[in-house]
């Protein structure tokens, strides 16, 4: 029986890595990837304290996997808006290089 | 427990891929690796509607709209690194963040759960029971991902749209337009009946 712990302890490599990813790429297609690592990581995190909780009772243990489900939409969201931008932005630029974008911060 | 190891070494190495390699075609395949072995996972932790909405929608439809951006752009490799002390220090911060949440697992003193008590309970994380929690304690949040996914989608629509937005001016102009245009023919069809040559004279003319 694999431990809960050794679930958690995966997703947290794998947030770690999506966040030097997120800090070292330049391209803004390959810092969205590094997003979506990280945000499967915490989808693990969740799914795996669902089953650790599922012996509490059904809510308890289902209401994780509900939350992966809203996480699932909401990336979807931030992908189709996120992409969209960066087509529109390389139209203008021809790049996706971030240091290139730095007027658009407040 | 095979399981976990393999599938676990497979995301590791994916995420890693994600991060180092220099290709973004490269890289999102390599995070589509990561996805299905999550997607593993999930089957592990009797979550299986959660893995088969994982390859649908992530592997599937998310990560394939990634591919065909990075195509249409043909975005090429980066050809200038970040600064390499940054880059040293960016590392050495996730390996002390990969370490402490590791260490934080580790701690844990919690128990793994009896299998045979969370398999009933969770029923296989069947799509009714999760269902029955997104339709009842999640509904706001269920609405508001629904508005959000709507947002979502105009957003993308008016962002990626050429040309000049469509508003007020805009059909304004076109209908002058139209009204123009639809004017100049009443005025052909006017001179032709008042002062043209007749339809069976311009037919003999023609002959």
């Amino acid at each position: 029986m694999v431990p809960t712990e050794a679930y958690v302890a995966l997703s947290g490599v794998m947030f770690s890595i999506g966040a030097v990813g997120v800090l070292t790429r330049r391209s803004a297609i390959m810092i969205f990837l590094s997003v979506e690592l990280m945000l499967n990581s915490a989808n693990l995190a969740l799914v795996t304290y669902a089953y650790q909780w599922a012996e509490a009772g059904m809510l308890a243990g289902i209401s994780g996997q509900t939350a992966v489900f809203i996480i699932l939409s909401v990336a979807a969201a931030e992908v189709a808006v996120g992409l969209g931008i960066l087509v529109a932005i390389f139209r203008n630029r021809a790049s996706t290089d971030v240091d290139a974008l730095a007027e658009v911060r407040l | 427990m095979v399981t976990f190891v393999i599938m676990a070494v497979f995301s590791v190495v994916g995420a890693l891929g994600v991060i180092l390699l220099r290709q973004p075609i490269h890289a999102a395949l390599s995070l589509v690796g990561t996805l299905l072995s999550v997607a593993v996972l999930f089957v592990t932790l009797q979550a299986h509607f959660l893995a088969a909405i994982q390859v649908i929608v992530y592997a599937g439809a998310i990560m394939v709209l990634f591919l065909f951006v990075i195509m249409l752009l043909n975005i090429e490799e980066q050809r200038r690194p970040v600064m390499p002390a940054l880059r040293w220090a960016a590392y050495a911060l996730g390996l002390v963040a990969a370490a402490g949440l590791i260490a934080g697992a580790l701690l844990d003193p919690r128990q793994a759960p009896d299998a045979a008590v969370v398999r009933e309970t969770l029923q296989g994380g069947n799509a009714e029971l999760i269902a029955e929690v997104l339709f009842g304690e999640f509904m706001l949040a269920f609405q508001l991902v629904s508005v959000l996914l709507l947002t979502g989608l105009v957003g993308a629509v008016a962002l990626v749209q050429r040309g000049p937005p469509p508003g007020g001016a805009t059909r304004a102009d076109a209908t002058r337009a139209d009204a123009t245009r639809a004017d100049a023919a009443r005025a052909d069809a006017a001179g032709q009946r008042s002062g043209g040559r007749p339809p069976d004279a311009l037919e003999a003319g023609g002959r």
